[in-house]
Formats: C-alpha cells, structure tokens, sequence
C-alpha cells in the first residue's frame, strides 16, 4: 500500500512525443435508467391490462416473455425489485448511503400496481418469474402440508436479507440470486448448479423460488390480499363445474368451503384464546432464540471477522495470514478502532437477532392462527395472497360472457 | 359482511398507500437537508473522509461501484471475484503520472536482467502490457484492456518500485453494476465503494479536466 | 385435437426434436463442466511448471533452449486460458440455444395438443383436517427451526463479545467510546450503559486505580467530539460538531448558560472534554490549572504546578501581551497537560492529581514561550523552537519520558504545531523561521520541509486536503502541496497575519490579519475572493465549524461569516469582554475565555 508519488521525475520528450490520455469509459447514462423506470411503468400497466381486462394466458405469456428478455437478457438482472429490499434497509439504517431514485421507483412501483391489481407483476414483468414460467411444463400438486411448511422459508429469508443489509454486511438475496448468472452467462458455479436446480425442478414444481425463497414475493403477498381489484377464474358467476380445480400449478385456487368446522363452538373459543396466548409467546421466544444466535450472524460482518483474526492470532502457525489482516496491518488503524466497530456491530446484532427472531416467531403465530379462522366461500376463487396472475385458471373456466356486459364481481 | 370487508380491505389498502407514500417520500427527500457539507470538503480527495462522520455530498443519485487504489492492497480478488470472466476491473494507466521508465517496475519480473519483451521477463500472466520504445531512454506502457484480466500484479510492481502510474479501476464498459459487487463484499481492505455515476473514477494523481479534453479528442 | 396415444407427425417430430436438444444440452452441460473443473484445478495462468522453468532461468540464465521452452509453454498456457474461457462462454450461448428449441417445443406441443382438463375426483372433503394438519406442521418446523437455531447458537463460540469486551476496556473506549454515550448523542453503542463513569461523576472513593482505566489514547471519533487542544482537534481549527450556536450577547446574558471567573491571568484558551474545561493561569510566582465543570462552570479543582524539579527560582521575563501562561493545555481524556513559560510541564489527572511534572529548561525566548500543546495517540507533543537550541518532542503522556526529540534548525517561533492525518500518514506540522516541516508524528523524522517563512512567526499553519498553508507578517503566505517532494502551490503577500492562525477547508482558505481583515482565497489556486475589514484588532484565531468561520476580535465580538466564496456575515455577538483566546466548540456550546472570565455560550 504505499505509494510513492512522483519517484521518477516525468520526461521531457525531444522527439515530440505526445503522451496519450487516460481512456475512461463513462457509466450506463442517467437517462436510460430512467427509462427502465418508464418500460417498469409500461410494462406493469399492460400487464395489469391483459390479466384483468383482456384475461389472456396467451397474453400474459408474450408480456413475460418480453420482461424475461429486456429486464432479464438485456438490462441483466441489476437492480431488481427483491433486491431493491436491501437498498431500502441499508438506506433507512445507515444515513450516509445513497439511495438512487430508480431503486426506489423498483422497490415501491410494484407494490403500489399490486395494491390495485394483485401480483401482475409476478406474472409478466418479473424476470425471474418469467423464467420459472417458462419451464413449468408438468406441475405436480405439492400438497397443503408441503407448501405450508416450505411457504415459511420466504419470511425467513426476508427477515435475514434485512437484518444483514441493515448492518451494512452483506445484501444476501443478491449474493444467492439463481438467476442473474443465467442472464449474465457468467456467476460462480455454486450459483450455477443453484440455478439448474431450481430450474429443473421447476419443471415439476412450479417457480418453486417465488413460492419458496421469494422475499418480495411476501411483501406482494401481503398487499395482494389488500388489492383493490384482482385476477377471477370465472368472468361471470361461478357454474362449480370444478374443470380449474387442478389448473393452478401454484396450488393457488381456495377450493369451496360449504362444510362447518366438525368442532364445536366451546373448543373453537378454547382454542382461539389459546392461541392469543400463543402468538406473543412465539414472537417473544423467537425473539431470545434469534438474540442467542447473534454471534453466529455476526460472524459473516468483515469488521467482526477482522476483529476476531486480531483477536485470536493464527491458531495454525504455518498458515499465511488472512488478506483482511494484511490489509488491516497497511493501514495503519488502531486495532481499539476496529474492536469497538465490532462490538457495536454486536450490538447491532443483538437487538436485531431479537427483532428478527421476534418477527419469525409472529409469522409462525399468525400462520398457525391463520389456519384456525374459517373462511366460508362457495366459489372456486383465487387465494389473492398466493395467486400470481398468471390466468392459467382463465383458459379452464368454460364461461367466457363478453366482459363489457358483466360487473366485475367481488367474492 | 361482504360491505364490512371491503370496507376493512379500503382501509387497509389506504394505509399501505400513505406508508409506501411516506416511506418514499423519506427516502427521496430526507438527503436534500442532510447534504450540505459543513466545511465544503470535497470528499473525493478528502483525506479524512475515512473518518467522516458527514453524509457524502450528493452530486448524482445514480451510483456505480469503483475502487480507490490508495487503499488497493493489490491482492488479486479482482480478477478471480468479479461476476464477469474476465472482471471488469482492468489496469488503468495514467500516463500522467509515468516515468517511462525502461526498466518498468510494473513491467518487468524483479530481477530481471535482460530489458526486453521476452514472456520470461514479463510480470504481466496474459501479455497485457504493451512496451513501446519512444526515445532514449523512455518506454511508453499501453495496457491491452481484452487481455487484462485484473490481477493488479504490475499495480503493485508500479506502485512498490515506480510512480504508481499503473492503478486498478472497475471500468464501466464493462461493469454490470450489480446491486451488490462481488469484489467490494471480498475485498480485504475495503477499497470498494458506490461513487457517484457522475464522477465515476477514483484515480490518483489524475486531472480530470485533462481527461475531458482527451476524451472530447 | 388428437388424442394423446396416437399424436399427429408435427408433434411426434416436434418431440424428437425437444428429445435431441435435451440430449444435446446435457452433453453440453457436461462439456462445460469438465472445461470449468480444468480450469479450476489448475489455472494456466499461474502454473507452477512456468514458475519453476523460470527460476531455474534465473540461475542458468544463458540456458537458450530452456528460454525456448519457458516461452512455448508460456503461451501455451496464455492460450489455454482463453480458450477454455471461449469455449465456456460459447458452450454456454450453445446450452441457452437448446434449451430455447425445448423450451419452443415442449409448448408449442403444449399449445397444440392441449387436452380437456379431467374432472378431479370429489375429494371427501378433508378442509378441516387438513388445516389442523397444516397446523401442526408449521408448529413442528417452527420447533425445528429454534432447535436448529439453538444448536448453532451453542456450537459458535460465544467468547468473542467477551474477548472484545475485554480488548475494547483494555483499550480506549470504555472511557469515553461507550459511557460519553449517555452524554453524547453521536455514539450508538447502547448496552454499556451500566458501566461506572469514574470521569463523569468526581469518584470520590478511589474503587477503580485510574492507572487501569485511563489507558490508551482516544481515537479519532473521540477526539472530534471534543476540543481537546489549541483549535480543536489535530490544532486545525476546524470543528467537526453540529449545533454551534451563532447568537449571544455577553452583557445581557443572552444565551450565556454561566459565566465564571478565572483567578489567575493567562492567554491559553479553553480545551473541553465530555464535561470538562480546563485552562491554565499564572502569574510571576504562582501557576495553576483549572478544572471548570461544564454544565454549572464551578470550578471543580485547581492544580497547582509548584514544586517541580529543575524549575527556575524566578519566572522568566516576558512579554505583556505573551504573559506567564500562554501556551494553551491539551488533552487526550485520560490526562490534562499544562506548560508555562518557565518550561514546567506537568501533567494531572481528570481529577486534578498530578501524574507527572518537569521542567523542560526555561525557553530562550525573548517575549515568552506560547506554543500550545498537542497530543498524538498517548504522546504528549511539545514544540520547544527557543534560541539556540529549537526542536520538537513526544513526551510519553504517562510517564512524562521522552519518547522522540527531533532537532530543528530553527529560530524562535511562537506558533503552534498541527496534526493532521494526510492520507497515509499522520503528520506534525510546524512553522518557524525559515521553514515549514512536516514531521512523522508517530517517530519524529522529519519527512519534507519547504523554505517559505520567515520572521518571528506566530500564526500556526492550516492543513487541508493536501495542501499545507503558512502566513507570517513581513514575510508571505504560502499554500505547499504536501507530498514526497512538496512543491509550493501559490503564495501571496497581499494580507498577511501576526498572530491569528489561517484556516482552510477543500476549497477556500481564510485568513484573518491581526488588524482585523478577513480575507477568503481559493485554497488551490491562490485567488481571492473576498475581503472584508472588521477594523479591530484581532488575536484570536479564526474557527471553522457548520460552514461558517468564527473570527472574534479583541474586544470580544464574534464574527460569523459565511465559509463562502462571497462574503456574507451570519452575524455579529458581542461577549462584553475583551479577549484574545481562540473560542473552543463542541455540540451545542462555544467556550471562551474573556479577560478575566469563562464563558459558556450555548442553549
């Protein structure tokens, strides 16, 4: 690391020599970043068209397919929406980051489509979505019991990427990104195999990273149960010819409820207070066992890692010495700076093992609870929360009336 | 019932509006009061800056990754951590800054007793640095960038035994910009960081106002 | 539609053709993977068969043929890399290929050979059950997840928040990192509240030997927190602080918290840390130190410095306007030193406790001894330019021994040293007749000097961004670009200082002469900008802080100008005191010592 500055004097030419300049290659320009804004905007709107007024598969599909190749081949990847979480985070925590306007355009634009329209985006604008799509030729029902237990992953990964990216360590959801290697043919081989397995997989079980790893997708999820008007099977009332009943790869269509609860009211008040009790002592046990694992989430944080090479001096003697501390030796700090970053970076850690833990345990409540409440419908209807739009179901439904007579219904 | 709920579901929808709303809003409008910097330090060449307790200075929104060879220990992750084969940080020389040395730091093996173009003699594994003779006793260093594969071996040369013309950059042509580089989350000196994409580099010993005029050449 | 068991030709070919890509992209899978797993286990370009050819070359080095071979295999390897990288990046275009013709296949036959979805068999309708299935399923994997959470909690070595605990009270940061946390709301740390703060609170049951707990030296975070020395931190004249307030009245109290009176004369200035204000006073026979509290300004002690080996019988004869006490103390929150014009240097605990004390030998120095001390890390650093015999040392700040002495061919100089950080390097920063020095703060070699100033100097220099600037009356002002070989950037001589000190941010610089005259110029290039004549003498050097320079003058009005390209005055406060002491800053407060009083000045 050290520099010298001018040892040799610079030459004075005689022959005339012209020295040439330095070539610096300016970045992507400013303005087509505010395109991909505006292609979002178009793309989300047309999207939304096609899933709730024009009701096309077909359309759905070409609009995927266009997404799959601007925002996926050629755009690359970067920044996408579940990316953009982070950006949002580290921002909020850490004041000094700058946030670019187009990433804040990625993160809020979708979820404000799917705040009116359900999770449009997911069918058609989406990259990774549509690359899932794209493959998902034999879709096997997985079961409700699978998609239950593997449906709790998401929060997880949620509550991780934010925690890190909060702490300013790592932003996870790109680092484990499967796909943007595929469109940028380049990422290490780990990610590769990552990637073929999902999609080959994905042949069998449909966009098994939206339904099981997606941390955006839970955010959609959420608002999506919110949305003001959403994707129905059935353009008219439901004739209960049961013929969309298999035709949700997602497992996404609520089957009719008609049949009461075989419980009697006394348990079912029994259990609802039970699980009033319940919900706070998840968040509040999830929250100790995240707060016990702190050092084990800290330990990915360079500073807490730099601090613990200093800290313990290479057990194995003929081992070279990490390039963290090498580096940290030209610098010249003083290792009582980087002790107390990294145990304020402890610190941090605590407190959002807790809140992390804390968030897990309440999703697992609510998830639990939510399985208790007993919601009466006699339609087949798309579970707003899980449905992403993709109007599969549509080309099931026999009923095809002419839209422009018929009211849109609301179950 | 079906009123009661869709009453609720107004509501609720509402409410997430006002919250993206003002989270938005936060997010796009609290650095405007935030920005000024105090003692009109420009932290580009602020030596300070490490230990600056000021937000940086807002010139441009759009950032873009970028490496300061002052802190570059030259480990050689930029060329084996980089998303992209070969990675997009590249050799950058400022010819500003070079000696023309014949005996080039950045160029030749130490040790190396004969000064010719022979691949023996040669630092560079990929032949990237071209050895041009332009007069007594001067050689002028070009830096073949398809070759270059990053790995900041005659960066160090340059920097332990010459002028340190030779610097490693990431160069945009090329960068993908990924939301989180690879090479900044590996870098063991913390030499990465998000630069405005208006003033995209972070050589030294560099005057940019010469670069502009060279590039509008 | 066709039913499914006797497709139609199209479909059948379309199959086939799905078939052979399938086929195809699995070799090709497997193609790309052997290349990848090549490169990987052994990458031509760091070959160790190159390396040791080319070693034995080095011994052997008129060995032509092995010269030969070093050269073919060289490229061979060159070439190999790639090529294998071609052949990846290719074999993956291939793979994309065929993966799109199964891709258009498999739905094209979808597209052609849809089939009428089959009626699903009623189910028994088992909703109930599953969710309490479901139920009991989410609650196993949540289990799951706290045990498997749990284990690796146990299994990580829980040691390491104690070990750093420990390393972090062993160093600097229990002292004021973690507790000047209740005090300071620019530190974040939240859970060492608990811990007993012997500085805040005047311990007055000696529980914890100060030895133990007063280690180390603060760091830079600290330091800026404080004023720790003669205009602030590193002696640069910039306050790295927010809320400094702008409007006060000293006759009329206006945001005056308290006013307390100084018992002996002097003409250091205020140093401020956490809650403490030290200065010193003297006078022929008598030289102490006070301890002011800083939020009531009562004075918590007064140290005496009496008694000290090797100290002259009589006070040196000085100047009037030098006085007996002039060199401002420094601290490093551990320690507070003092140093008087007879050459006593002592150095006293936060609790007035003298750790050390020596004489340095009464100064040569015709109108008194006045430069100010400064710390670097636990080095007490003294400036000691007296006739004769000038030079510059560290004083070890616990013990008081020598830790470097670097000799200065010099003459006598009143300025102050600087400590700036300058990329790589801390350095020492000092201005006296005829040159201006930089020294490593860490060892005392002398790293660069410029000939650029003469006469009997007093203003200090100003560090920033690489540029070091140095004034003196009758001589010149000069801005050095620092480096191995500094060179001078500019000079001027337009307006030149006797006693204030300049001050410089990335792009202006200010100066304010003795007379009275601000001046701003463009820190690069020399240019001015801005003159403006407050027509009072002035003596205290000007500070910068929130982007507005402070200058007061001698009858004690601060004025605060914009730190601007364009002159523009913020506003005018009068103290009701005449002073000539540089103000000390931190959050929310400005210390300033009048004539025969201290100021508080904050809300």
């Amino acid at each position: 690391m050290v520099f010298a500055v001018q040892r040799f004097p610079k030459p004075e030419f005689e022959t005339g020599y012209l020295q040439p300049g330095t070539l610096l290659p300016s970045p992507r320009a400013e303005i087509l970043a505010a395109m991909d804004v505006a292609i979002l905007v178009l793309a989300l709107s047309v999207i939304s068209w096609i899933v709730l007024k024009k009701r096309s598969r077909k359309g759905v599909f070409w609009m995927s397919l266009f997404s799959l190749i601007y925002f996926g081949f050629y755009r690359e990847g970067c920044v996408c929406s579940i990316g953009s979480i982070q950006n949002i985070t580290l921002a909020l925590f850490d004041h000094t980051f700058i946030l670019p306007l187009t990433v804040i355009a990625f993160f809020i634009i979708p979820l404000i489509f799917t705040l009116f329209f359900g999770r449009t985006f997911c069918a058609g604008v989406c990259p990774f979505g549509a690359l899932q799509d794209l493959v998902a030729f034999r879709p096997q029902k997985l079961g409700s019991r699978l998609n239950a237990v593997l449906g709790m992953v998401p929060y997880i990964y949620l509550g991780l990427a934010i925690l890190y990216a909060a702490t300013g360590t790592d932003f996870i959801i790109c680092r484990y990104d499967p796909f943007v290697g595929i469109f940028r043919f380049n990422a290490s081989f780990g990610m590769f195999v990552f990637a073929g397995i999902l999609l080959i997989s994905g042949i069998f079980i449909a966009r098994p990273y939206c339904r099981f790893l997606c941390p955006y997708g839970v955010l959609l999820n959420w608002v999506s149960r919110f949305s003001r008007r959403h994707i129905t099977i059935t353009p008219a009332e439901c004739i209960q010819c049961r013929l969309c009943e298999d035709s949700c790869p997602y497992d996404a269509i609520d089957i009719p409820v008609t049949t009461k609860d075989p419980e009697n009211r006394k348990i079912r008040v029994k259990k609802l207070i039970w699980i009033s009790l319940l919900i706070p002592f998840l968040t509040f046990a999830g929250g100790w066992t995240g707060s016990r694992l702190h050092i084990t989430l800290a330990g990915v944080n360079s500073k807490v890692r730099l601090a613990e090479e200093i800290l313990t001096p290479a057990a194995g003697q003929g081992q070279p010495e990490s390039l963290g501390l090498t580096a940290y030796k030209s610098s010249g700090k003083a290792a009582e700076e980087v002790y107390s970053e990294a145990s304020e970076i402890l610190d941090r850690f605590y407190n959002g093992g807790w809140i992390l833990g804390g968030f897990i345990g309440l999703v697992f409540g609510w998830v639990i609870a939510e399985r208790m409440l007993s919601k009466w419908h006699t339609d087949y209807i798309p579970n707003k929360g899980a449905c992403y739009s993709c109007a599969r179901c549509v080309d099931f439904c026999p009923v095809k009336t002419d839209l422009s007579e018929i009211k849109h219904e609301k179950t | 019932m079906p009123t009661r709920r869709e009453f609720l579901n107004t509501l609720v929808r509402g409410s997430i509006l006002a919250g993206l709303g003002l989270l938005s809003g936060a997010l796009i409008f609290r650095k405007g009061k935030e920005r000024e910097c105090g003692f009109d330090f420009n932290c580009k060449n602020c030596p300070r800056s490490n230990d600056c307790l000021l937000p940086r200075p807002l010139e441009s929104r759009q950032m873009v990754w970028q490496l300061d060879p002052s802190r570059c220990i030259q480990c050689g992750r930029c060329a084996t951590d980089c998303v992209l084969t070969p990675s997009a940080v590249k050799c950058v020389h400022v010819y500003a800054m070079c000696g023309y040395c014949d005996l080039c730091g950045g160029y030749f093996k130490p040790g190396t007793k004969v000064l010719d173009t022979a691949a023996e003699n040669q630092l560079c594994p990929t032949n990237a640095i071209k050895r041009k003779f332009v007069e007594d006793p001067f050689f002028e260093y070009t830096i073949d960038e398809p070759l270059c594969i990053g790995c900041g071996k005659c960066v160090k040369g340059c920097s332990a035994f010459g002028n340190g013309s030779l610097q490693l950059q990431v160069r945009h042509d090329r960068c993908v910009n990924c939301n989180q580089c690879s090479i900044a989350r590996n870098c063991p000196s913390g030499a990465f960081s998000r630069v405005p994409a208006s003033n995209p580099t972070l050589l030294r010993g560099f005057d940019q106002k010469q670069t502009t005029t060279n590039i509008k050449q | 539609m066709k039913k499914p068991d006797s497709p139609d030709p199209t479909i059948k070919l379309l199959r086939q053709i799905a078939f052979v890509s399938a086929l195809f992209a699995v070799v090709l899978c497997i193609l790309i993977l052997v290349n990848w797993l090549q490169l990987h286990r052994a990458d031509p370009l760091n070959s160790p068969a190159v390396k040791t050819m080319i070693d034995r070359l080095g011994s052997d080095p008129d060995n032509a043929q092995l010269r030969e071979q070093v050269r073919t295999l060289d490229l061979l390897s060159r070439k190999a890399y790639f090529t294998s990288q071609w052949q990846i990046r290719t074999g993956g275009y291939l793979l994309l290929i065929s993966v799109l013709i199964i891709a258009i296949c498999l739905k094209t036959i979808e597209y052609f050979h849809k089939k009428l979805p089959d009626l699903p068999e009623i189910k028994n309708n088992t909703y109930w059950i599953d969710r309490k299935i479901n139920r009991r399923w989410v609650g196993y994997t949540g289990g799951a997840v706290v045990l498997v959470t749990l284990v690796f909690a146990f299994l990580s070595h829980n040691e390491l928040e104690n070990m750093l605990g420990n390393a972090v009270s062993r160093g600097t940061d229990t002292i004021s990192g973690k507790n000047a946390s209740k005090n300071i709301p620019l530190s974040t740390s939240g859970k060492a509240g608990s811990v007993p703060d012997s500085l805040l609170t005047l311990a007055t049951g000696d529980s914890i030997s100060s030895d133990t707990l007063l280690d180390g030296y603060p760091t830079w975070t600290e330091i800026i927190r404080n004023f720790p020395s003669f205009r602030g931190p590193g002696g640069n004249g910039i306050v790295y602080q927010k809320n400094i307030p702008v409007s006060w009245n000293g006759k009329s109290g206006k945001n005056v918290i308290w006013k307390s009176g100084i018992p002996l004369p002097g003409y250091n200035s205020p140093v401020v840390w956490n809650n403490r204000v030290f200065l010193s006073g003297a006078n022929e026979t008598r030289r102490e130190v006070y301890c002011f509290d800083a939020k009531t300004g009562k004075i918590l002690w007064t140290a005496r410095a009496d008694k000290i080996t090797g100290s002259p019988a009589k006070a040196p004869t000085v100047n009037k306007e030098t006085g007996q006490a002039a060199p401002t103390m420094t601290t490093d929150g551990r320690r507070v030193y003092a140093i008087f014009a007879n050459g006593d240097l002592i150095a006293l605990d936060f609790h007035g406790n003298r750790i050390w004390a020596k004489n340095l030998g009464s100064p040569a120095n015709h109108y008194g001894h006045s430069s100010s001390l400064m710390m670097f890390r636990d080095m007490l650093i003294v400036q000691y330019d007296q006739r004769g015999s000038a030079n510059v040392m560290a004083l070890a700040g616990k013990t008081g021994d020598v830790v470097w002495k670097t000799a200065r061919n010099v003459k006598v100089s009143w300025s102050s040293p600087v400590v700036a950080f300058t990329g790589k390097k801390t350095e020492l920063l000092l201005a006296a007749e005829p040159y201006v020095a930089s020294y490593n703060a860490g060892n005392g070699k002398e790293l660069w000097k410029m000939d650029c100033i003469s006469g009997e100097v007093g203003p200090s220099v100003a560090y920033a961004d690489g540029v070091v600037f140095s004034v003196n009356d009758y001589s010149k002002l000069a801005a050095i670009q620092i480096g191995e070989t500094p060179k001078l950037l500019w000079e001027n001589s337009e307006y030149l200082s006797d006693v204030p000190s300049p001050v410089a941010s990335g792009k202006y610089l200010f100066l304010v002469t003795s007379y009275g005259t601000a001046v701003c110029y463009d820190a690069k290039t020399g240019e001015k900008y801005w003159e403006h004549e407050f027509d009072n003498t002035t003596y205290a050097s000007p500070i910068m802080a929130e982007g507005k320079v402070y200058i007061m003058d001698k009858t004690g009005t601060m004025h605060i100008v914009k730190a601007d390209r364009t002159f523009s005055l913020v506003v005018e406060s009068p103290l009701g005191e005449g002073s000539v002491c540089t103000p000390a800053m931190v959050d929310g407060r400005i210390y300033i010592r009048g004539d025969k009083n201290l100021y508080c000045i904050g809300k």
